[in-house]
């Protein structure tokens, strides 16, 4: 779900970059607003690296296998510092590996970041009002919200953008057409991804229910 | 990870001294330039400059060829794809497949941009180390939690992966074998992620505590470290009048 350098419009991807940076620069805002700013940076980073190299793991999908997302994980984990992580190990990716780009840092950033802050408004659903203290169920259930949520937003993001952006006339047919075909292709991937998001979930919250309270 | 070629040495190609807050600023203004363009007349006037700023930078070319060798799946689809679902005008149609001039144009601009802007953004950045390029990102205004968090997560992504591959072989050695059925795997990775991160977060307090021991936040503000010579700056403008004669001919042709 990495858009790459070449594809998009300079209106889009200076778009993508407005929107990023506005909502990075609220984020930044809301972290800076905290007694102690950096007391969390040492743990937002070491989350962020520990869920960049989580997302090299490979859940086999038959006939072939997908790639971990974590999105939906990383927001309901790291609230207002999952999006500027979101921005870094992007950044890092397109750097150090070539997948995404750099003219599309900001367009990827949204198709990622804002998924990912509407999971940790799911998750954390899970102790509002008059739910009372979470229960390792309503983790699991909620956990599984936010992981799947995260991956169909970003898909629908993802096609929204592409499909409206190409240099190249499509019909309205077609456009649906491969909306909904990107859609089903990465349902399986957003089950599997919830499934796994709210078992995670529901491990921390046995081993280290801390972590699960946000960053 | 990134095919680095950067050398600080005197004797090194101009691009390899070159100030990195300038690199980055250059890099950008010719990315987004490249963007901008839609008209195929530009398109060899791209593939010409970026090929004089390879020649230029005398980065190695096996180390270009490994970082271009795997482009994004996204592109070569859509290569292979838009010439035969998108435009109007058929150019050639064969067994019930029609290939439109539009959508063969729209192929070819998407594929050059994204061979011209990777190429350039491997041989700028990679003449310069990742480090280096972020302090230079904290010059020009990144914030400095976000600089610290970079700078962080580079230094722990070697460690966290050692204990990923670590746990994989616990994994195998206690006698875990992939179940066909991929949901009977989840709860096992599950069990794996959450190790990962839970690693991570224990680690980050021992993190903190030694950052603080060491005056994290309480030291002074460095000046900067970069300067800009006249040579520097005088790429840069150059940078900007080729980007402005870029966007001229995309205008005027």
């Amino acid at each position: 779900m990495h858009i790459p350098d070449g594809i998009l419009p300079l209106p889009v991807t200076l778009g993508g970059y407005a929107v990023s940076i506005t909502i990075c620069w609220l984020c930044i805002r809301s972290i800076n607003n905290r007694q102690d700013p950096r007391a969390d940076v040492p743990k937002a980073a070491l989350l962020t690296s520990a869920f960049f190299v989580a997302s090299l793991i490979h859940i086999p999908i038959p006939p072939t296998s997908a790639h971990l997302v974590l999105n939906g994980l990383l927001g309901a984990l790291l609230g207002v510092f999952a999006f500027p992580a979101i921005l870094i190990g992007l950044f890092l990716q397109a750097v150090m590996f070539g997948h995404g780009g750099l003219t599309t840092l900001g367009v990827n950033g949204m198709i990622l970041g804002l998924p990912a802050l509407a999971a940790a408004g799911v998750f954390h659903c899970r102790s509002r009002g008059i739910m009372g203290p979470p229960s390792p169920k309503r983790t699991t259930v909620f956990g599984f919200l936010a992981g799947f949520s995260g991956i169909v937003l970003s898909v629908l993001l993802f096609a929204l953008i592409l499909l409206t952006s190409l240099p190249a006339h499509l019909s309205a047919a077609a456009e649906r057409s491969a909306i909904l075909a990107l859609g089903l292709a990465h349902m399986p991937l957003a089950v599997m991804e919830g499934l796994l998001t709210g078992l995670l979930a529901g491990f921390l919250l046995r081993v280290q229910p801390a972590i699960l309270e946000g960053v | 990870m990134i095919a680095h070629s950067a050398t600080d040495s005197p004797a090194a190609p101009f691009v390899h001294r070159w100030d990195p807050r300038m690199k980055l600023i250059g890099l950008l203004l010719l990315a987004f330039t490249f963007s901008f363009v839609t008209n195929p007349r530009v398109l060899p006037v791209m593939i010409a400059l970026t090929l004089v700023v390879v020649a230029v930078s005398r980065y190695p070319l096996n180390l270009l060829l490994r970082r271009l060798r795997y482009p994004s799946l996204v592109i070569l689809g859509l290569i292979a794809l838009l010439p035969f679902i998108s435009g109007f005008t058929p150019l050639v149609e064969w067994g019930g497949l029609t290939i439109t001039r539009e959508g063969l144009q729209a192929a070819i601009l998407v594929a050059t941009r994204f061979f011209c802007i990777v190429t350039l953004a491997a041989v700028l950045l990679g003449t310069t180390p990742l480090l280096r390029t972020i302090t230079a990102m904290q010059a020009l205004g990144l914030p400095s939690i976000m600089a610290d968090m970079t700078l962080l997560v580079i230094r722990y992504l070697e460690v966290l992966s050692a204990d990923l591959r670590r746990m994989r072989i616990a994994m195998r050695l206690r006698g875990h074998a992939e179940q066909r059925r991929p949901w009977r795997n989840l709860p096992t990775l599950a069990w794996l992620t959450g190790s990962l991160i839970l690693r991570g977060y224990e680690r980050s307090q021992g993190v903190y505590n030694a950052m603080r021991l060491r005056g994290y936040g309480h030291a002074p503000i460095r000046q900067s470290e970069f300067t800009a010579n006249r040579k520097d700056l005088l790429a840069l403008a150059g940078i900007c009048a080729l980007s402005g004669i870029l966007i001229w001919l995309e205008l005027a042709l």
